[in-house]
């Protein structure tokens, strides 16, 4: 079986998520070769063919180029499965290919499953099992759902370029407004719900998140309330967060803030409720008064 | 110009509930709602047209229950609510699904009015998989925009859109030639709720059905059949419930040093 990667360069980095990929083919088993549109003087540490567009002539992102490219290393390497990030780059380019290539799409897969990929579905409640038909396939995986694999060596280069005219012109980035936190980065989110009683308490949670090199997050209702600012909430109708630690204080674990929170590798719940169903995700519940026990937390690290 | 804005009925996943015994989603009385994306793409469609004068069709593939979703958008002003229904449209994947989508554009492009935009949503709540959109914009060979939060110009003249992409902490400014297909973001617009004259004039208007007499597509290319994906089982995830840790009521300070312990244990403190 063999996939090709299609690695991740963005502002002049390449990304530390572009080893996922090589962690997905690892559990395949699959040989990989990697197509990245980056720079040589940033290669991931693999073996195997990479074929290397330079971002400074193709840009960061222009997907009808992009496209060609990914399409000639198809068409050389004849693999299985096309591998994408289901990041925002895999996920305008990826449907681009599979419709050009005229096969099945999996998006957002997170695990394997026999005979074919595990993937979410309902707002991430339920998974399912789907299993694409096409002798080919295009994957998108979802962030760190695949153990990154790192596993050194050099990979042998193979300069690539293509000309095609774009129909979409990029005319510059602009960050995102100050205030907002981008929270999907984050590898620790400490959240205040409403449990923490008034927007005067929301300082002891944001110290915790502080004292963990974190963020801070918020449920709804203390958005609603406007303790804490929109661009922190976490849930459907906030942010879908996976960090490496959550620390979900006052909340209660209610469906549409579960959905944005339940991916994270580990999960603490501060709770004086020990039913809350917020420990149905929780790896650890303490069941505690969020004011007593967080200050004292705080203090001891 | 036509704008056409796609959507999608879907169950209230919030309310989705799981049979404990067969371990499958339980359908019945699960109330349908419009796919929660699509009602910012129809609003941002419906102030197009206010601005502009354009016209908006609002389409939609499902069974004929799905009529329920087109009311909802005649009551918010479309001019026209097409239904794509019939059976051997049934059981599609997303390729199937943007086959019959993308035939229906084409056929209100050539017998009604020149399409200019389509507007998704950037994915379903139910199967959630971003693909008909770009699958649309590619069978049209119409220029694709993915996570739209803002159009910042629309130039009817020189026939051309610049919209502001959503990426991860930052926006990216890109203009394209019409047509094009957009998939939008929630954080593009506040939908509006329907007026009464026109909730009125919508419980007059009819909802069109197209089956596929009226599409005349192969059958090889929709429903089941032109299905390449094929979704096997649905499941929910299992997760053991939580370990509770200590008594943090009663000694909330051999608490904290339990809770220190574990996540040190699991390296989580040094991030
Ligand atoms: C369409 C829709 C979208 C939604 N989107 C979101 C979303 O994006 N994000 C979101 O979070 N919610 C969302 N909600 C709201 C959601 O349904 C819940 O109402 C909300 O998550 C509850 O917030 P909470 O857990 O902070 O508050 P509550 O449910 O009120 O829970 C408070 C918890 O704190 C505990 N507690 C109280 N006092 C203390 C104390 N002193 N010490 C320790 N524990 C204490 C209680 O036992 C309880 O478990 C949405 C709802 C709808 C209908
Ligand atoms: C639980 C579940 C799991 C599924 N898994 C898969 C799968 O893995 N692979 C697969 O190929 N199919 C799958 N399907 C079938 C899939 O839902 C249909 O093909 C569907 O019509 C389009 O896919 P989507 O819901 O993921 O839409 P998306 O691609 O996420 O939708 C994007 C946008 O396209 C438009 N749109 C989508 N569907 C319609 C429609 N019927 N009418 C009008 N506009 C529409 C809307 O604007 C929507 O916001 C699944 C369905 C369910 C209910």
């Amino acid at each position: 079986m063999k996939t090709l990667l299609i690695g991740e360069y963005r502002e002049g980095k390449l990304l530390d998520s572009t080893y996922e990929l090589l962690g997905f083919a690892g559990q395949l088993g699959a040989e990989t070769a990697m197509l990245l549109v980056g720079s040589d003087s940033q290669l991931p540490a693999c073996g195997g063919t990479l074929y290397l567009a330079d971002a400074s002539q193709c840009g960061e992102y222009n997907p009808d180029l992009h496209k060609q490219l990914i399409l000639d290393a198809v068409q050389k390497e004849n693999p299985d499965y096309v591998v994408f990030l289901h990041s925002s780059y895999g996920w305008d380019l990826a449907p681009r290919v599979a419709a050009k290539l005229r096969v099945a799409q999996v998006s957002e897969v997170i695990g394997l499953a026999e005979g074919g990929f595990e993937v979410g579905c309902c707002n991430a409640k339920m998974r399912r099992t789907v299993k694409p038909a096409t002798p080919k396939a295009v994957i998108t995986i979802q962030a760190g759902a695949f153990a990154p694999q790192q596993p050194g060596g050099n990979p042998s280069v193979q300069k690539v370029t293509a000309s095609v005219m774009s129909n979409v012109t990029f005319t510059g980035y602009e960050p995102a407004e100050a205030k907002d936190v981008d929270l999907t980065r984050a590898e620790v989110i400490v959240t205040a719900g409403r449990g923490v009683g008034k927007k005067e308490n929301v300082p002891v949670i944001a110290a915790l998140a502080k004292a963990l090199g974190g963020e801070l997050g918020a449920s709804r209702p203390v958005v609603d309330a406007g303790w804490v600012e929109h661009s922190h909430q976490v849930g459907t109708t906030g942010q879908t967060v996976s960090p490496k630690l959550y620390i979900a204080c006052g909340v209660s674990g209610a469906i549409q803030h579960l959905a944005g929170m339940k991916k994270s590798d580990f999960i603490v719940a501060i709770n004086k409720d020990k039913d809350a169903p917020i420990g149905e995700v929780a790896d650890v519940l303490v069941v505690a008064d969020v004011l007593q026990f967080v200050p004292a937390l705080t203090a001891k690290l | 110009m036509l704008i056409v804005v796609c959507i999608k009925q879907v169950p209230d996943t919030t309310q989705v509930q799981i049979d404990p015994v067969t371990n499958t989603l339980v359908r019945e009385g699960i109330p349908f709602i419009v796919n929660p994306y699509d009602t910012h793409a129809l609003e941002e469609a419906l102030r197009l047209k206010d601005r502009f004068g354009y016209r908006v069709a609002a389409l939609s593939m499902g069974p004929p229950n799905a009529e329920a979703t087109l009311k909802k958008a005649l009551a918010l002003g479309v001019d026209r609510a097409i239904l794509l229904s019939d059976r051997v449209f049934g059981g599609a994947d997303t390729l199937a699904t943007s086959n019959v989508l993308a035939a229906a554009i084409r056929k209100l492009h050539d017998e009604f009015d020149r399409v200019g935009l389509v507007l998704c949503g950037k994915q379903t709540i139910d199967g959630d998989t971003a693909q008909v959109g770009p699958g649309i914009a590619s069978r049209l060979n119409f220029r694709q925009l993915t996570l739209v939060d803002r159009i910042v110009n629309l130039d009817s003249v020189g026939r051309k859109i610049r919209v502001s992409r959503k990426l991860e902490g930052r926006h990216e400014i890109v203009e394209t030639p019409l047509p094009a297909m957009l998939t939008v973001v929630r954080e593009l617009n506040r939908p509006r709720y329907p007026k009464v004259p026109l909730r009125l004039a919508a419980a007059e208007a009819t909802v069109e059905v197209w089956n596929n007499q009226v599409l005349k597509l192969d059958e090889q290319n929709i429903g089941l059949k032109g299905s390449p994906t094929w979704v096997s089982k649905i499941f929910s995830p299992e997760r053991a419930k939580g370990e509770i840790l200590g008594d943090g009521i009663a000694e909330p300070a051999a608490a904290t040093r339990m809770l220190i312990d574990r996540l040190l244990s699991k390296d989580l403190l040094a991030l």
